[in-house]
């Protein structure tokens, strides 16, 4: 067994197979670990022992909260309110099927170029967990929780009719990867579209709905744009690059806030229409401009040579950009990229200062204003908060999760 | 500053470059980066099947010659002349210089996101229009011609110096150039792969190739190179056969130059 008479090919280094190396009992080795990094010294010993009693306080005095003190009614009763808030019930299902087409692509995307893993079966268990927990407390809304639930089945379906359809390159393959990236790009205007394409006006999105469009609109828009203001910006082209560099200095002088206010007031003498629409228009401005600095960090990082290569091989300067510079600089750039995505996602918050848009904070705010729950301050942003986390979390681990499939042949 | 005249007539290739004509004419090319001149009025011609191996300082200005012979650098004055097309800012005179220039960068520059098939079969599909399964035929052709066929579904990260300069050589030749510029095709690797693409270098140019390389392998250029010429301080110091060159130089600039190195 040990010894294979197979003729090597001369010159090649055949290692010896991988051997299972001997363990110690987990009794032991359990011992050991606790005796070596909980209880090292006198000192250490007093640490953990402090460190478990704040931490057991905590958790004691967390869970005391969630289950025994705090009122939950504030988010069942008004759960409506924060989810959708303004936008017309009749025109609810329009909503669970944007959840719904959201969910497919999610599934379509993961089986195409990634699979789900251990942790994201966990976050989806959770997430769902938390999500029928709220919807079933109040009692009639039973059908919000199974509209859920039947997104979730909608995802794991398209993940495993995708992930059947196998890796290796092929016209499949090809098809398979052209229809779901087209579906990708094409995601944020069809969603716009499900939405919206009945009797539901733009004015009307509201709640956590309203976050869930402005934040995608920032990102894609931002990136929209970005992307050309950081490739004008290495011009070399006097006008083209002091355009770009005075239009990212100027967007980035002032605050979000700043620029929403100007949505509100000059806006509306200059394009009018809609003020979502303004305030979609102002997000992806600003945020292109964070993006365009981002992209332009990776352009100034990617060695000379590739331009020149890319040129000896007779590209022209658009096909380089395209095809040689474009792909890896977006690749480096997909970390800060995703900051701003995440920092966007929040900053959504910001357009409940201007009136009378309201998201799911605003909406919050409005649901402790209710004489009834009053008291309950805590429990409705400590929900808000949560929601926010949650979604920002998905972000950063589907970002991982993209750096570590791209990271394919990396330098 | 005088420059060796007539040395293509050298009996020992007479025979293979008898009736080959100028392919690349090179006539006072000047090329100033800012206040510091890097070429100062460099005249030389190349004739078809060639091998001019270029020889000089760091900072002589060689690599900006050849880098100037397919426009990554633009010379200031002079004129430079490839396959009797005139350089200038004439676009499609550079798209056309460029598709019959071949080159080999020292730091190989393939593109880290493409497989190696995908960096051989990008300029013939993207610049040539030819059909895929076509220019993966052709990759695949001149993979083997450099020795690596295995490793074409491989990513550049994961070869060897050595095999990555053969990739970049393969994705030069696709492009099917009339003439390949080697830029210190060897300084970047380590010592026991300069071989293998020497090697692929000398069959190249052993197939009619028209090449000038930038190189510090001396034993390459006295081998296989027709003819050699030295640099120094942006200028065209001497030329002739790698026997003239190594047993009577005439500039004191070049015997200082070779007794350095040899």
């Amino acid at each position: 067994m040990a010894d294979m008479p197979m003729q090597q090919p001369p010159g090649r280094i055949i290692l010896p197979p991988h051997r299972e190396r001997a363990r110690r009992p987990f009794s032991v080795r359990a011992r050991e670990w606790v005796r070596r990094n909980l209880f090292p010294s006198t000192g250490g010993t007093l640490l953990t022992i402090a460190a478990a009693v704040v931490l057991g306080l905590l958790l004691i005095g967390v869970l005391w909260f969630v289950f025994i003190d705090a009122n939950w009614r504030i988010i069942t009763v008004n759960r409506w309110l924060l989810f959708a808030g303004g936008f017309p019930r009749e025109e609810a299902w329009r909503l669970w099927v944007g959840m719904g087409f959201v969910f497919l692509l999610i599934g379509l995307t993961y089986g195409t170029w990634s699979s789900f893993g251990r942790r994201d079966h966990l976050f989806v268990a959770v997430s769902g967990v938390f999500v029928v927990f709220i919807m079933a407390h109040g009692g009639t809304a039973i059908w919000s929780s199974v509209w859920f639930l039947l997104a979730v089945g909608v995802m794991y379906l398209a993940y495993a009719l995708t992930a059947r359809i196998p890796r290796e390159l092929g016209p499949i393959r090809t098809l398979q990867q052209r229809v779901v990236g087209g579906l990708l790009i094409a995601s944020l205007p069809l969603a716009l579209v499900i939405l919206l394409s009945g009797g539901a006006s733009v004015r009307q999105l509201d709640g956590f709905v309203l976050n869930l469009v402005l934040a995608p609109v920032g990102i894609v828009g931002g990136l929209v744009i970005g992307i050309p203001l950081a490739i004008g910006r290495a011009s070399t082209m006097k006008t083209i690059s002091w355009t770009c560099t005075a239009y990212i200095e100027v967007v980035r002088g002032a605050p979000l806030l700043g620029w929403l206010f100007v949505a509100l007031f000059i806006l509306d003498d200059v394009i009018g229409g809609e003020l979502i629409v303004r305030a979609m228009v102002v997000m992806a401005v600003f945020t292109a401009a964070y993006m365009a600095e981002s992209i332009r960090g990776a352009l100034q990082a990617l060695p000379r040579g590739q331009f020149e290569a890319a040129h000896a091989v007779g590209l022209s300067r658009m096909q380089a950009l395209r095809l040689i510079i474009m792909p890896q600089a977006l690749r480096i750039s997909i970390p800060p990229i995703v900051g701003q995505a995440i920092a966007i996602w929040k900053d959504t918050t910001l357009v409940t200062i201007i009136l009378p848009l309201r998201e799911l904070k605003g909406n919050a705010d409005s649901a402790i204003a209710q004489r009834e729950f009053i008291d309950d301050r805590i429990e409705a942003y400590i929900f808000v908060a949560v929601v926010f986390w949650a979604v920002a979390f998905m972000m950063s681990r589907i970002s991982q999760r993209i750096e570590r499939t791209l990271g394919v042949g990396e330098r | 500053m005088t420059t060796h005249a007539g040395v293509t007539d050298a009996a020992a290739d007479g025979d293979r470059l008898a009736d080959s004509q100028n392919i690349i004419v090179a006539e006072n090319v000047d090329k100033w980066f800012g206040d510091f001149q890097a070429l100062d009025n460099v005249t030389m011609n190349v004739r078809e099947h060639e091998i001019v191996v270029i020889l000089g300082p760091s900072g002589s200005g060689k690599s900006t010659f050849i880098r100037c012979l397919n426009r990554l650098e633009e010379h200031d004055a002079g004129r430079i002349i490839i396959d009797n097309i005139e350089m200038n800012d004439d676009v499609r005179n550079l798209n056309a210089i460029r598709s019959e220039v071949g080159m080999v960068f020292q730091q190989f520059n393939l593109f880290p996101h493409l497989s190696v098939l995908g960096n051989i079969t990008l300029g013939p599909q993207k610049v040539r229009h030819m059909p895929k399964a076509e220019a993966q035929q052709l990759a695949m052709q001149h993979l083997e011609r450099v020795g690596i066929p295995e490793q074409a579904d491989k990513y550049p990260a994961q070869l060897s110096g050595g095999q990555q300069q053969r990739v970049a050589i393969a994705r030069a030749l696709a492009m099917q150039p009339k003439i390949m510029l080697f830029d210190e095709p060897t300084s970047a690797l380590d010592p026991e792969m300069i071989k293998e693409v020497l090697d692929v270098m000398r069959e190249l140019a052993e197939s009619g190739m028209t090449m000038i390389v930038v190189t510090h392998e001396m034993g390459f250029a006295r081998e296989v190179a027709d003819r050699l010429v030295f640099f120094d301080e942006g200028a065209l110091v001497e030329q002739g056969t790698p026997q003239h060159f190594f047993e009577n130089p005439e500039e004191e600039r070049t015997k200082l130059f070779l007794s350095q190195i040899l």
